[in-house]
Order: C-alpha cells, then structure tokens, then sequence
C-alpha cells in the first residue's frame, strides 16, 4: 500500500508538473468545467420552474441529487478520466507495453496514471454546491458525516464499473465504440432511478448496476429505511473488483501489443 | 528465491498471430466487414536459445523476422503461443514483481520518457515505482549521466532533446534499478553515426563494469561487431545460427573479401570472375570479390596481371556483408549447421578415439 501511494505522489507531480507547462490550458480548463456545472444544475433549476416534483422528490432534494453526481463526475473527471481514452490509444499503439513491465498493478498504473490538475480546484465549488443544497434539506447528522464516505463509494464504484467496459478494448482494440458507450451509462448514473421506465430501471439496477451510483447513497441520505439499496451498491462493487481482476488477466493474454 | 543456472533459456518457443487481408477501395472494405479470411502466423517459431548469466548477445535478422516479438515474450509483455521462457528463473509471463524489478527493456522506436516534463521528473517516478532508495537513486543519477555526459539535459523538457540526447535518457532511465538483465531494441535506430558510436561505448563500457546479461538487437552491424560475443541469427521466427562472430564470419566459408578497382571499365563476362561472387559497380570498373583463401594468392596474381588494376585491398568477410548473404540465401546457414553438426560429430569421434 505504501509503494502505491508513493507512486501515486508521484503521478500527481508529474501531471501537475506537464500540465502547467501549458499556463492556459491550465486556467481555460477551470472555466469550462465551471460552464459544464452551471449547465447541469441551471437545467435542472429550469425544470422545476414548470413542476413542483419529478417523481417523489423536490426542486432542491433533486438539486442536492445533481451536486452529489457533479462531486462525483468531478473526481472522476480529475483522477481518471483521460486515462480511459488512453487506455485505447495504448492497446493500438503497443504503448502498454511500458506499463506491464513496471513492477506495479498495471491497472493501477492504466486507469490511474494520467491525471487533469486543471479541474481539481473546482473541487471548491462541487463541495460548495453540495453543501449548499445539502443545507437546504434536513438531513439528519450521521447523514452529513457520512457524506464524504458515499461520496468515495460512489467514484470507486462507478471507477470499477467503467473500468469493466473498459476491458473489452483488449479484444476490441478500438475504444472509441467502448467509451461513448461507457459515457452514456455515465450519464444514465447522473439521473435517479425513479426517472427511467421498469425495464430499464431494473436491467441497470441489477443487471449492469450503474444507476446505483447516485441513487443508493442519495436516498439513504434521504431516508435510512433505504439501506438496502446502499448494501446492493456495496455487493456490486465487491463483485466488480473480481470481476475487473479476472477479466484483466485474461485481456492480458489477449494482448498482442504492435509492431517495431 | 529464483535461482538459475541460465540467465534466460527458451524452449520451442512459438508465437502465432492471426490477421486478414483487405482488399482495397470500398468495396474491400464492405467485404472485410462483413467476411473475413484469417490467416495464422508464426512470428516466433519453435525458438531455442540459452544465454548465460553476463553474456552480451546480438539477436539479428531481417525485418519481420521475430525479434520484437521474441523480446516481447522475454519480458513479459505478450504471452507465448506455446514453448517455454525462463529468465532469471522465473516464467516472464507470470509477470512476478521481483522479475520486473530485474530486467529492462529499452525500444529505440518507442518511449518510456514523459514529452511533456523534463526526464528527471521521469526518473523520480521511476525510483518509486522501482522502490530504489534516495542515496541509490542520488548515487545512480549521478553516475549514469556523468557517463552518458547528460548532466546538462536532466531539467529539459524531452520533447525539446533531439534523438540521440533523447535515446541517452531512454537508457539512463532503465538503468536506474541495476538490472540484471537488459532487453536492447534497436536502441540506436535512427541516430547519427557519431551518437550511435558513443551508445556504443556507453554501453559496452556498463557491461563491463556491471556483468550483466544483455540481449541487443540492431540492423547497424557496427554495434554487433562492437558489444557482441555471440550472435543469435532469427530468420522466419526460427533460431538458424547460434554461435560467436568469428563463427559467424566464416558462415560463407573461410573466404576472403577483395575489391579491385581498375582504370578503365573491364571485361565483366571474363571466365575468371566465375565462382568469385562478383558484384560490380554501375561503371564497370570497380569490382568485390569473395575468394577462398586458399586461392587468394593465385586468384589476385591472375587479375593483376590480367587487368588494369589501380587499387586493391583485401579484408576479412565483413560481418554486415556475411549478414546480407544469408538474408537473400538462408539455405547457407542450414549448410554451415549441417557442417558445423558434422564437425562436431567427428571431433566427439576423435576425442573418443
């Protein structure tokens, strides 16, 4: 554990150290992750100027709902996000082939290698919002100090379910079929459950879990008689975690790297 | 503990890989999608090799040959078809992590090396996924870029090196963990006769004073000649000659190489030149010849007398020449190893005897 972290300090020096030798892109980044909250929560805010509850729930129980995702697309956004766009040009261009030799997970090394500094200070502002709309609700104050751990189980959970569609790219080599598929049930994640018709409730519930993701900690924030669906995500992430190990090490064999 | 007697050792390694052609144009591209005729090859062909623990090989052969892939199975990288690898003792493919922390593996067409930061911010990450401790890591920045003259070049962004500056870095940066054993692909590909010369130098000067074992493959002859004492030949995926450069050089038989150059354009059909293996210049007045050298001697009398010779200068098979002969004629290895194998067979009689 300790060799990973210390590798891991050395990835943020790195990636902090090449992307601020570009100073604009650096800052540009900052803005256009501010524009792409101010979208989601202002769309949200819109709607509910027309209803006054989309299913069970209220304009700011669903704002709080959206902060809670945007906290989660952000960390996602920041730590591992351009690594599964890499991961396909790596398998095609034999770039993996650095990786494997390196005397470390290389899962660790593949999805959590390349990181964008430029959008952690908005780690400021996803907190803040959070907190905002949070505030706004009753929440009771094991809720609130729970916060930041279902905050962590939700990226590591959805981290390992896109690491799993991921994967495939082993046997498929070109990835960009694989990440628009793995960005929509990204965005299927940023809605609550009660949103989507039965079938489709229940196949990415229990089937493919990704609507779990927000739903299971927000509604257990909400109300703790929902615990179930928490202990559901829990399970599903243990299985995920096998899952991604088992399937790495067959991709592993399947891979051919590229010619010289 | 992983002990071993052999620094690596293959048996009837294979590696196949399937691919299909496509026509061209549209409609070769509708039919590639919808049907495709998969063919299997072997790039690695029931490959035997035993190197022993210091030894500096060169592992030679045409492109297309084998050699990446082969390198790729020796480090773990891709996984055998079938055959078995042990290096270091260990199974490559296994990917144990004290196997990773002995070798290296340095791809001249490839880079470990971030563009973006300066390599010592490279090398930083390197000491941690390596675990080398601080004073080691000190202690080795500072003597491999003394070595390498590279001091200068630490705190530059890569992308602004040129090749050569860059290919020292590259090497610096899979030294770092003293491995035991290194990988070298092409590590001199594309640079300058000038920088290919001090990699060179570099590298036969580390091997020297570290005795590890280093397995280099290079189309620059030079490099072979210089670092090598033994010389792996891989043609269609297979070994096909295995042995030390003198060996090598008297693959073609114990020929020497001539060149005459004459002062006027000279008869090309004359009988003399039949059995030599002429190859001529465009001018007709420059010829190389390969003689046996038995018939030096007489052969070199006859020419000179018979020709208007300007200039001759006679040297022994040079390796690069040799190499290009069993390129175009791999049916003259098989024949030395048939000879070889029989010479063996005597001398075992003899000794018995």
């Amino acid at each position: 554990m300790k060799h990973y972290l210390k590798v891991y300090r050395e990835f943020l020096n790195t990636c902090f150290s090449q992307a601020m030798s570009f100073r604009i892109n650096f800052i540009f980044l900052i803005g256009m992750e501010l524009i792409f909250y101010s979208t989601n929560l202002f769309t949200v805010d819109f709607i509910f100027d027309y209803v006054d509850t989309i299913g069970p729930w209220n304009r700011d129980q669903f704002l709080f709902f959206t902060a809670f995702m945007l906290t989660v697309d952000h960390m996602h956004m920041t730590f591992n996000s351009e690594n599964f766009w890499w991961f396909s040009d790596d398998l095609k261009r034999g770039n993996l082939d650095f990786t494997l030799l390196k005397p470390i997970s290389s899962i660790f090394t593949v999805f959590f290698r390349r990181m964008r500094p430029g959008t952690l200070p908005n780690i400021f502002t996803t907190w803040g919002l959070m907190i905002y709309f949070g505030s706004k609700l009753d929440f009771a104050w094991w809720a609130w100090a729970a916060l930041p751990l279902l905050i962590l189980t939700s990226y590591a959970f959805i981290i390992s379910l896109e690491i799993i569609i991921s994967i495939s790219m082993f046997w498929l080599t070109e990835g960009h079929g694989v990440n628009f598929l793995r960005m929509q049930l990204q965005r299927f994640s940023q809605w609550p459950d009660f949103v989507f018709m039965y079938f489709t409730r229940k196949a990415l519930t229990f089937f493919f879990p990704i609507l779990l993701v927000g739903t299971a900690p927000v509604q257990l924030m909400f109300d703790a008689s929902n615990w179930k669906y928490f202990i559901l995500m829990l399970f599903y992430f243990g299985l995920s975690l096998i899952t991604i190990k088992a399937l790495w090490s067959l991709g592993l064999k399947q891979y051919e790297s590229a010619s010289s | 503990m992983h002990n071993s007697k052999y620094a690596l050792r293959t048996h009837q390694l294979t590696k196949s890989f399937r691919s299909f052609k496509k026509k061209p144009g549209i409609k070769g591209t509708l039919q590639s999608f919808v049907k495709r005729d998969y063919t299997t090859k072997n790039a690695v062909d029931g490959f035997d090799v035993t190197i022993k623990h210091g030894e500096f090989i060169g592992l030679l052969g045409p492109n297309g040959a084998g050699k990446t892939t082969l390198m790729k199975m020796l480090t773990g990288i891709i996984v055998p078809s079938s055959g078995d690898i042990e290096v270091l003792g260990y199974t490559p493919s296994e990917r144990h992590k004290i196997f990773r922390k002995k070798i290296a593996l340095v791809m001249g067409q490839k880079s470990q090396l971030w563009w973006d930061i300066p390599a010592m911010d490279s090398f930083k990450l390197l000491q941690k996924y390596y675990e080398v401790t601080d004073q080691n890591f000190k202690n080795r920045v500072e003597e491999l870029s003394e070595l390498l003259a590279v001091k200068d070049l630490l705190h530059i962004h890569v992308r602004k090196l040129s090749l050569g500056e860059r290919m020292k870095l590259e090497l610096m940066a899979c030294l770092l963990h003293e491995p035991e054993i290194i990988f070298l692909d092409e590590p001199t590909i594309g640079l300058d006769l000038v920088a290919q010369k001090r990699i060179r130098e570099f590298l036969a000067s580390y091997h020297k004073k570290n005795n590890c074992s280093v397995i280099l493959t290079s189309h620059y002859m030079a490099d072979v000649e210089a670092l090598c004492e033994r010389i792996v030949l891989i043609i269609d995926g297979k070994n096909s000659f295995d042995g030390s450069i003198h060996e090598f050089q008297n693959v073609l038989g114990r020929k020497k190489f001539v060149q005459f150059r004459f002062s006027e354009k000279v008869d090309n059909k004359a009988s003399i030149w039949k059995d030599l293996d002429p190859e001529w210049n465009p001018a007709g007045n420059m010829v190389n010849l390969r003689i046996d050298e038995s018939q030096l001697r007489e052969k070199s009398q006859e020419i000179l007398q018979s020709f208007p010779v300007s200039d001759f200068q006679t040297d022994k098979m040079p390796i690069e020449r040799v190499m290009n002969t069993l390129l175009t004629r791999p049916d003259l290895v098989a024949k030395s190893a048939a000879q070889k194998a029989q010479q063996q067979a005597q001398q075992k009689n003899k000794d018995k005897a």
